[in-house]
């Protein structure tokens, strides 16, 4: 049992993970940088430590720094959230040598999968169809051109330890192809510290459904369903549902594809939360795109379906727990939930970051309505981390009501003193495509290019 | 370089907390320092508004001490803080002491890894504000000191 556990994050995430500790009578340390002196996650936790200066390589990067904060607040385990240092073997492998239980995969289960070109090999053992692509890394030139001849254009090149979106070029031609290899390099040896690429079929207007599994590390591993986050806009999710509308009429595709996310995890021997991604196609064919090896900003809208507290799950499962719940608990999906991912962005001015002071605030309320969110009134959003303020998740017993009630709910949301993309999403909301259902990853930049601006603008 | 580029730069230097500024072109050269800073003191400028409380508050590990008259020499890291390399050696140092940038005014230990931390500035010590063995968060003041 826990006594204390020390969460090495910030914004909403260190919210949640605080909240689900307190339920379970945990007692709590918050870190936080200077800049995040006055924000939410420090006045909610127990105790707090300074742990350095604004930047995140300064402060919340700082594995020494965390782990000295974790020494003289004598924690009995580390939650990392996501992002940061929640996918980084060395930080767990550390932890556990320092007797601090890390709450998540373990180091094994992250190094079987520690980048995206050994999960994909990963994948194919399992007998999951991956894009077709490169076998491994992507040396130089030459092979970049002779990958891209076999699988033929449009191709991707991907970072292989890339995340969020980010270290990814898609290329056409011989000409793109080369141009977006050297600059796909030397982006990601900036914001990943290796420049280590791989080649990929590119499947043209995908959709992007990813899911839910968890892992007891006492061999039982199950999935929890879906999520579509197929609304993106440039790789990052704006707007994700389970169940996905895709499956609608494709019961056996949800049934297949949990089975292969299963397999894939029960290779790797993953523990604690995690979340396969799949591509899928408009013929129902579907690739393995990558695992995620933490908990996800999406989470909630799965926790509303199946009733299940994933981030106390994960807090249980690293303290021994064992997994209760059947797979058959979670085959067939009897509610319908949805999440906007509300930004600091001027969706009029290209989604441009708006950090500043919030002069006020009031979140929406009602049957359903959950609000995950580090803002309040007079709370003064740092420029140096992520733009995400809130998420707004909706229940409703099928798609039309969760729809409805998302609307509802954005119409109530009131930020001011910043700007935020709640128009942005409320247009998505009403857009016919989105409604029936119909659309990929392309949706977002058609809403955009196409003469759907006054509808934004109807909105804000 | 007209008085309002001169301006603009000056404006640029306190906003991003430069005290000095050199810049030399072919047609000319401007030097420029901001005369202003109290010497010694480790410049995080962020000003923290006061937390809006909710529940019960969060207690910081170590109380912070409201600043007074002269400088602080704050931590550099997160440990426990001790006045003397050992329990039976006496302290490295007291109030009153003058101390130089290389004096060692404590030890932090992290991780099982002792840290001698110096004073980086000139002074007299005028206040001790950590405790022994007291736990310090980054940026903690841990003494005053009134610099010479």
């Amino acid at each position: 049992m826990f006594e204390k556990v020390l969460i090495a994050n910030r914004g909403e995430i260190a919210v949640r993970v605080i909240r689900a500790c307190k339920e379970l009578n945990i007692r709590t340390v918050a870190v936080y940088s200077k800049a995040d002196a006055s924000s939410m996650h420090v006045q909610m936790a127990d105790q707090a430590v300074c742990i350095g200066p604004a930047p995140s390589s300064d402060s919340y990067l700082r594995i020494d720094r965390i782990l000295s904060a974790a020494e003289i607040t004598d924690v009995d385990a580390i939650h990392p959230g996501y992002g940061f240092l929640s996918e980084n073997a060395h930080f767990a492998d550390i932890c556990e040598s320092c007797n601090i239980r890390f709450i998540g995969p373990s180091s094994g289960a992250m190094n079987a999968m520690e980048d995206k070109a050994l999960s994909r090999m990963l994948a194919t053992k399992a007998g999951v169809p991956i894009p077709p692509g490169s076998e491994g890394l992507v040396e130089d030139e030459t092979v970049a051109k002779e990958t891209a001849k076999k699988i033929g254009y449009p191709v991707m090149i991907k970072a292989t330890a890339g995340g969020g979106g980010r270290g990814m070029r898609v290329a056409h031609n011989d000409v793109s192809l080369i141009k977006g290899y050297h600059a796909a390099r030397s982006e990601a040896e900036k914001a990943f510290g290796n420049s280590g690429v791989y080649i990929e079929k590119f499947i043209e207007n995908p959709r992007h459904i990813e899911f839910q599994i968890l892992g007891d590390g006492r061999g039982k591993i199950i999935h929890l369903g879906e999520r579509d986050c197929s609304i993106q806009r440039r790789h990052q999710k704006l707007i994700e549902e389970t169940p996905s509308p895709f499956f609608e009429k494709r019961p056996g595709l949800r049934k297949k594809m949990g089975k292969a996310a299963v397999k894939i995890a029960e290779l790797a021997k993953y523990t604690n939360a995690g979340t396969v991604e799949f591509i899928v196609d408009d013929k129902g064919n579907f690739y393995f795109l990558e695992v995620n090896k933490r908990i996800q900003v999406e989470h909630p809208i799965t926790e509303e379906v199946t009733g299940i507290d994933l981030v106390k799950y994960q807090i249980l499962i690293a303290m021994g727990e064992q997994i209760r719940e059947s797979q058959s608990d979670f085959l067939a999906p009897k509610k319908y939930a949805i999440e906007c991912r509300i930004n600091a962005e001027d969706p009029f001015g290209d989604f441009r970051p708006s950090p500043g002071k919030i002069t006020m605030y009031y979140a929406p309320g009602g049957k359903d309505v959950r609000v995950d969110s580090h803002a309040y009134a007079g709370y003064t959003i740092p420029p140096h981390y992520d733009s995400l303020i809130s998420k707004l998740i909706v229940t409703g017993k099928d798609r039309r009501e969760a729809m409805d009630r998302m609307s509802r709910a954005l119409g109530e949301y009131m930020i001011e003193g910043i700007k935020t993309t709640i128009p942005f999403q409320q247009a998505i909301l009403q857009d016919p495509n989105f409604r029936r259902g119909v659309y990929s990853t392309n949706f977002v930049e058609n809403l955009l290019g196409g003469a759907r601006r006054e509808l934004i603008e109807e909105n804000a | 370089m007209d008085i309002k580029e001169i301006k603009a730069v000056l404006d640029l230097c306190k906003k991003q907390d430069v005290a000095e500024f050199e810049l030399e072109t072919k047609d000319f050269k401007i030097k420029l320092k901001r005369g202003n800073e109290p010497s010694g003191s480790v410049n995080y400028q962020e000003s923290v508004s006061a937390p809006a409380p909710i529940a019960a508050a969060a207690t910081p590990v170590a109380a912070p001490v409201p600043a007074d008259t002269g400088a602080e020499i704050k931590s550099p890291m997160i440990g426990t803080f001790y006045r003397a390399p050992s329990p039976e050696s006496v302290n490295y140092i007291e109030v009153g002491q003058k101390v130089d940038p290389e004096t060692v005014v404590c030890l932090i230990e992290a991780m099982k890894v002792m840290n001698e931390i110096k004073a980086e500035v000139s002074g007299v010590i005028t206040e001790v504000l950590v405790e022994n063995a007291k736990p310090v968060e980054f940026d903690q003041p841990m003494f005053r000191i009134q610099p010479l």
